[in-house]
């Protein structure tokens, strides 16, 4: 690595006398005149650090030295495989290979470990020495690379890499003894810290320790298979590794559409997104903005129990909705009335579903001719954190997307359009692994924040445990209340899946509270009652003894189905009253776990932290601002919520749709859509029908705290 | 230790979220047996009227003197054109019935069917209720005034007023002297010399009886029948048969008028028929024995207390004139006398003054002493065994009557206490002559009924 | 109750009064008849108030309270209406048709007080009635699935067991806790009596509605038969025999349920078809009656 004038140096190796320009290291002398010596941590293309010793070789002086790092001495005698230098090497490698979990993950799968191989070569076939008892783990963080520390051999080549060639210093050294290992930045998990997973850590290393996961389906079936320079030459692929490309080659492919050409329909499970390169998009929702009628109206003697869809125009609902954006996954959202928008060259969709496995959040169809890019989350993950691609990101969503969200927050609907000018420069996009926390309660509170994308848990630690607040979906806002009051974080927010967050920094945020002044009142009014209602939640959990309560989520009920089981004669009735109240869908099953003699028929429970609205791609599932839970019109059916929720509360029913036939403009043809339906406590009649129907005064809907309030009291009295 | 977790998702996933849609074996039976058994019903009811008519819609078996009209519904029940209801009408009874109106002054005439319920089975249907009677007489009302009768007559054993004789205290008019008391000693003189003791069959009979009079003669013949037949089952006028003397009277009370004669008795009849009877007997006398004009006549022949003086007569037909005036003397002040009231006229022959025996008492009600026949006499006329006037009425009070007649309402183990076992609604002595209308087959149905 | 005091205080002056006794033909009987027959009439209008049980005229409790005590003063204004008379043939039926009812509709009353206490306090393990069949289905799979996973534990199939038991999670009312008894010894003899066991107890026992006529429809005898079972199969495999028992004894719940259930539904098969005849009967006889 010196940069001295190339004088020739004439030493001797093997018997063999060559001249080297001076600065040669032994190694390379010996590689220049033929000779191979083996090493193990020395890597052409990275500065020798000689950590492994494999290479040493007999200078003739006390001690063997390392010749990937020693120069080049006039007249030195270098013997490279001498018996002494054999038996140290092989010793050496004995030593390696004692700890070494052989066969290690690269062995198996490409059976070409370094050191195993040299072990073949050095007949080292079974360790005189004893494993070490500590263990040093592994890392499966990562999407990309997995990290088994085992086979590590601290040759230090993935840390020269990472920091020399890619310059990303993500990699360091830790520990010390046999504690000692490598480090993403402070020893955090490869996927929370800064690696890009650029892959070349995994290129050097000469073992197991950093090898490349294999995703599910890495090969997408269809689409062309790119060559790698070819991806390399796109923009958003710059300083993305090449190695890594090649290896991962089957998992980005090329799509052309033609125009009219439905490229993902909305519902549908998926783990790919797009990337569009050239041509125009359509994006909408096909879903008929429609809802399951909640009518108490009668139909005529002999109607059918048939589950009929209410279409806005012809039954809207009392209650409008709140918000004038449905949000999608992708770069923009949809405007509720009329939800359909357009995609450009540049414009990535389908993040969530490729990062997180959520359904499609909607129907893309090819306006014009298109060529996309299809990509599975092992690629995307990488582009993710490549700076161009992310610069490109940030710039389309600040362009585009950014406005709407922050007029999608209801409370900042009167912002000027010269202020989010100012704003879309300065606000920042921060990115978040699945269970990150965000910000803790406590903290010193310094940012307001926006979600962009992904599911953020806002709970709060209390003596007895955690309670979850809510759940915020892309759209939502948090950190609000701390800012206003100048108090510290009174939440904590976590990221329950790949999050990315849009963060106004606090001058900002006080700038606008100062432009805005009705903003402002608004905010406070909202923190008002946030505060407020975690006092009421407060209050409430002291007067309980909650830890007798049944373990079975009653206490997570703000509101219970209970079929008092000693008059329930079995009859039916409530069913029947509830597929009557909702066309003939029941929304209530009269079976369940029993709590004392009453049994909790299932049906929605307006849970506290209701599980079932995190992962709606399309934000359908959510109360507005009361307690039932509602399901809007615009459900894709995807099916999420039901899987999520505990209980089973939400079942999926088919419907008979009309839609316009694509292949045939002008005419409908008949199709089935799916939505997902949940009991919605009748919020339009004084009384639940199910209650209103019991004949034998069985059914209630109680507020379960205070229902079983005379039970939990004479529990804990006997219990002392 | 088990390893199956029941969770409240696990549980309802495996229902079938339509099944309570879905026909289940319960269910569709009901449903089928709720077609099917009101099926059935009406199934049965057409059966009934292709089979028996409107049998089915009687409400009760008739009575039995029509039930043989049993399946004739509309001789009773009369269809009128373009009409819904089928009523009884008074004028379906009276197209075979006749009833004659109980008082011209009444108030308001009830139906028919008011007081005669049919469908009630086996009874009569003359047997009316006492409601029926009381619906005017418990508070009785005339059209025009007030009423003769008594106003309040709510039962026969609370309201019903005492019978008028003992009500009104009533004397016997008869003529004839009776001395009820005396005629039930135990010494008293019978016939052929002979002590009797006297029943009160010896003279009062009951109607139709069979039975010999013990002490009558040859002359004597029981009773005669009673009244021609009655159409009306009930009640029954019978009344004893009126006590006359040749069957009563004349084996102890003899009419002997001469010793001459021996028993000889002079007919019972008017002084007239007597007298003729006497001239004759004496003249025969006479005539077979004319030295008799000679003889004195006996001093024992004088009544004790009545002295006459003798007369001797000249000739036969003085002779025969003497006689007969002794024996008239004889008869008219003793023993005619005896229990006649005898008049004179201004003629030589008195006359006997009508005995007006009155044999009914109770004008509006009839008494069946037939009825009565195993009861001692005396257990309703105990007065009898006291009365020594003739002037006496021996008909026991309401209240003998009432030891066994009462309210039958209020025990089964009364007589019959009811109106009709002693009143009679319809005034039978208006009634007309029946229409004689209905053939054989109308009434049985085999032909068309022809209703007036 | 007020109305049924009104009603017999009514009648008996007005019995003793009627010239001819009380009829069903005179006024007071009349009326006696017709609020009889239109509390009859509200009583069956019950069904008609299930068939829309949403629509708001009333509670469902209301009406069914309603029903109860207007059925039950009905019978005794019946009796007022007929003076405690069957009259004819027409009437006869009737009231034998009534009372038939008024019985059926007090057991059911009875039966719907004390059964539900019955049922709950048996049958821990109920379900839904109507879906008694399906669910018996998802047992006999699940038993299934227990007896392969046992008999692969027992064959030395230890990988495969494992993924059944993780296809087994899906079956009714269970999930697993994945632990597969590895490092057991091979016990061929053992598997195939259990598949036997399955195959000649269990499953028809599971297979048959009622389980008439199996052995181990007794419970003891199932407890012998798994008692058994334990000693024949080793001890990590005993779980897997609770849940075999378990699920027996969730089908004789089941049967039980089943048996209960017609019961507390059974006695509508008489009261609901009657009644609807009664209401027909009465109805013409009403016309009928007043025609006549």
């Amino acid at each position: 690595m010196s940069s001295k004038p190339s004088a020739e140096i004439q030493l001797t190796i093997d018997g063999t006398n060559i001249s080297v320009p001076a600065g040669t290291t032994i190694f390379d002398a010996a590689r220049l005149n033929g000779i191979a010596i083996p090493t193990l941590c020395h890597q052409q293309n990275e500065n020798p650090v000689g950590v492994c010793r494999v290479c040493v070789v007999d200078v003739g002086q006390r001690v063997y030295a390392a010749s990937c790092i020693r120069q080049a001495e006039p007249g030195m005698n270098v013997k490279t495989c001498s018996e002494p230098v054999q038996a140290a090497r092989h010793t050496l490698i004995e030593l390696l290979m004692s700890d070494h979990p052989s066969p290690c993950a690269r062995q198996q799968h490409s059976g070409d470990c370094e050191l195993e191989r040299l072990a073949a070569a050095a007949g080292v076939r079974e360790a005189r020495f004893p494993k070490r008892s500590t263990r040093r783990g592994k890392d499966d963080s990562s999407a990309v690379i997995a990290v088994d520390h085992e086979s590590c051999i601290l040759c230090d080549r993935c840390i020269r890499g990472c920091d020399d060639i890619r310059h990303n210093w993500v990699l360091a050294r830790r520990g010390k003894g046999y504690q000692a290992g490598i480090a993403f930045d402070t020893n955090l998990p490869m996927a929370e810290s800064s690696c890009v997973s650029c892959g070349e850590c995994m290129v050097s290393c000469p073992t197991g320790a950093l090898t490349n996961k294999r995703v599910v389906g890495t090969e997408l079936g269809q689409g062309d298979v790119l060559d790698p320079t070819e991806l390399l030459h796109l923009p958003i692929f710059q300083n993305v590794s090449g190695t890594f490309l090649e290896l991962n080659q089957k998992a980005v492919v090329k799509r052309h559409y033609r125009a009219g050409e439905i490229i993902c329909r909305e519902g549908e499970f998926g783990s790919t997104a797009f990337y569009i390169l050239e041509g125009k998009a359509e994006v909408f929702l096909a879903s008929p903005m429609a809802h399951v009628e909640t009518a108490g109206t009668s139909q005529g003697f002999f109607r059918k129990l048939k589950s009929m869809l209410s279409p806005r125009e012809q039954h809207r609902r009392s209650e409008e909705s709140d918000r004038p954006f449905i949000p999608i996954d992708a770069s923009v959202d949809l405007p509720y009335d009329r939800p359909i928008a357009e995609l450009n060259p540049g414009d990535l969709f389908g993040e969530m579903t490729c990062m997180s496995y959520y359904p499609r959040s909607a129907t893309v169809r090819a306006k014009t001719d298109c060529v996309m890019l299809e990509m599975l989350r092992n690629v995307l993950d990488i582009l993710q954190r490549n700076k161009t691609f992310r610069a490109q990101l940030e710039r389309n969503y600040r362009a585009r997307a950014l406005d709407s969200h922050l007029r999608g927050v209801p409370i900042f609907s009167s912002l000027t359009k010269d202020f989010i000018d100012h704003l879309r420069d300065r606000v920042e996009l921060v990115r978040f692994s699945p269970g990150q926390v965000i910000c803790r309660q406590g903290d010193v509170a310094d940012s307001f924040y926006l979600v962009r994308i992904g599911f953020v848990k806002v709970s709060e630690e209390r003596p007895g445990g955690e309670l979850i607040l809510a759940y915020l979906a892309r759209g939502g806002y948090f950190g609000e209340i701390a800012l206003l009051s100048g108090s510290p974080r009174t939440a904590t927010c976590t990221a329950l899946d790949h999050v990315e967050v849009v963060r106004i920094a606090r001058t900002d945020f006080e700038l606008m509270l100062e432009r805005f002044p009705d903003v402002r009142g608004k905010l406070e009014s909202i923190a008002h009652e946030r505060v407020a209602e975690n006092r009421r939640r407060t209050t409430q959990l002291q007067t309980l003894p909650v830890d007798q309560f049944l373990a079975n989520g009653l206490m997570e009920a703000q509101s219970l189905l209970v079929l008092d089981l000693e008059r329930c004669t079995r009859c039916d009735q409530c069913v029947h009253a509830c597929a009557d109240a909702h066309d003939g869908v029941s929304r209530l099953v009269r079976e369940g776990l029993r709590f004392d003699k009453y049994l909790v028929a299932t049906s929605c429970r307006q849970c506290r932290d209701p599980l079932c609205m995190v992962g709606c791609p399309v934000g359908s599932i959510r109360r507005r601002n009361s307690l039932e839970v509602i399901i809007e019109d615009w459900c894709i059916g995807c099916g999420l919520c039901a899987n999520n929720c505990p209980y089973g509360n939400i079942n999926l029913h088919p419907f008979p749709v009309e839609l316009d036939d694509p292949a045939h403009p002008g005419r409908k043809i008949a199709s089935t859509r799916v939505k997902a339906t949940s009991c919605d406590l009748c919020h339009d009649h004084a009384e639940p029908s199910c209650v209103y129907a019991c004949p034998h005064d069985a059914a209630h809907r109680v507020n379960p705290p205070e229902f079983f309030a005379g039970l939990l009291k004479q529990s804990s009295v006997a219990k002392g | 230790m088990l390893r199956r977790i029941r969770t409240t998702k696990k549980l309802a996933k495996r229902i079938d979220l339509q099944y309570f849609k879905r026909a289940h074996p319960l269910r569709r039976w009901r449903f089928w047996l709720s077609l099917a058994v009101p099926v059935v019903a009406l199934g049965w009811l057409v059966a009934q009227r292709t089979q028996g008519g409107q049998k089915a819609y009687s409400s009760g078996p008739l009575s039995a003197s029509h039930a043989v009209f049993t399946q004739q519904c509309s001789l009773c029940h009369v269809t009128r054109a373009a009409a819904f209801f089928e009523e009884v009408s008074d004028a379906a009874c009276l197209a075979c019935h006749d009833a004659p109106v109980h008082h011209v002054n009444q108030v308001f005439t009830p139906p028919c069917s008011s007081c005669h319920l049919e469908h009630k089975g086996s009874i009569h249907l003359s047997d009316t209720s006492t409601a029926s009677c009381t619906q005017c007489h418990e508070s009785l009302r005339v059209r025009d005034g007030k009423p003769h009768f008594a106003e309040s007559i709510a039962s026969f054993d609370r309201e019903h007023p005492d019978f008028s004789p003992a009500a009104k205290k009533l004397t016997d008019p008869g003529q004839l002297r009776l001395n009820h008391y005396l005629h039930l000693q135990s010494n008293l003189m019978g016939p052929n010399g002979k002590r009797v003791q006297m029943n009160c069959e010896d003279c009062h009979q009951l109607t139709g009886e069979p039975e010999q009079f013990a002490y009558a003669g040859d002359l004597v013949t029981t009773g005669s029948l009673d009244q021609a037949t009655s159409l009306h089952t009930r009640p029954r006028p019978s009344p004893m048969v009126s006590v006359k003397f040749a069957a009563d009277c004349a084996g102890c009370h003899t009419l002997q008028f001469d010793t001459r004669f021996g028993p000889e008795q002079v007919p019972h009849d008017k002084p007239e028929v007597v007298h003729a009877f006497l001239v004759k007997r004496f003249q025969e006398y006479i005539v077979r024995n004319p030295a008799a004009v000679h003889e004195p006549e006996p001093p024992a022949r004088q009544v004790p207390t009545r002295i006459r003086p003798v007369r001797m007569a000249g000739n036969a037909s003085e002779w025969v004139q003497f006689r007969v005036d002794d024996a008239e003397w004889l008869l008219w002040s003793k023993t005619c006398k005896q229990c006649h009231a005898l008049r004179s006229t201004g003629g030589s022959l008195p006359e006997i003054v009508s005995s007006g025996i009155r044999t009914r008492w109770l004008e509006h009600a009839t008494f069946d002493h037939r009825a009565h026949r195993m009861m001692a006499c005396t257990a309703c006329h105990a007065q009898a065994l006291d009365s020594h006037d003739t002037a006496d009425v021996l008909l026991p009070g309401i209240q003998t009557c009432r030891e066994c007649h009462q309210d039958v309402a209020r025990s089964r183990e009364v007589a019959e206490g009811r109106c009709f076992e002693c009143h009679e609604y319809h005034d039978w002595s208006k009634a007309r002559p029946s229409k004689h209308r209905f053939s054989i087959p109308e009434l049985r149905g085999t032909a068309k009924l022809q209703m007036p | 109750m007020a109305i049924l005091a009104v009603a017999v205080a009514s009648y008996i002056p007005y019995s003793l009064r009627s010239p001819q006794g009380p009829r069903g033909g005179s006024v007071p009987g009349l009326i006696y008849g017709s609020v009889g027959f239109s509390f009859m009439l509200f009583a069956g209008l019950l069904g008609f108030r299930k068939k829309f049980p949403i629509w708001r005229i009333g509670r469902a409790q209301t009406w069914m309270r309603g029903h109860l005590w207007l059925g039950f003063l009905a019978f005794p204004l019946i009796l007022l209406h007929g003076g405690f008379h069957f009259g004819g043939l027409l009437t006869r039926v009737l009231m034998w048709l009534f009372i038939l009812v008024f019985t059926s509709g007090l057991l059911g009353a009875a039966l719907q007080h004390f059964m539900p206490r019955l049922h709950t306090a048996q049958l821990p393990m109920e379900t839904i009635y109507e879906q008694i069949d399906r669910v018996r289905g998802q047992l006999v799979e699940e038993a299934q699935q227990i007896v392969e996973e046992c008999c692969a534990a027992l064959e030395g199939d230890v990988s495969s067991a494992t993924e059944r038991q993780r296809a087994a999670a899906a079956s009714a009312g269970a999930s697993w806790d994945v632990t597969v008894a590895s490092g057991m010894q091979v016990d061929e003899q053992a598997s195939t009596e259990l598949r036997g066991v399955l195959s000649t107890e269990i499953r028809p026992y599971l297979e048959k509605t009622g389980g008439h006529g199996v052995r181990i429809k007794d419970a003891p005898v199932a407890a012998a038969l798994f008692r058994q079972l334990r000693v024949l199969l080793p001890s990590t495999l005993h779980s897997n025999i609770d849940d075999l028992e378990n699920i027996c004894e969730e089908k004789r719940q089941l049967d039980k349920q089943s048996r209960l259930h017609k019961i507390l539904h059974g006695w509508l098969l008489v009261h609901v078809p009657v009644s609807y005849a009664l209401l027909l009967l009465g109805a013409w006889h009403a016309v009928v009656a007043l025609r006549f």
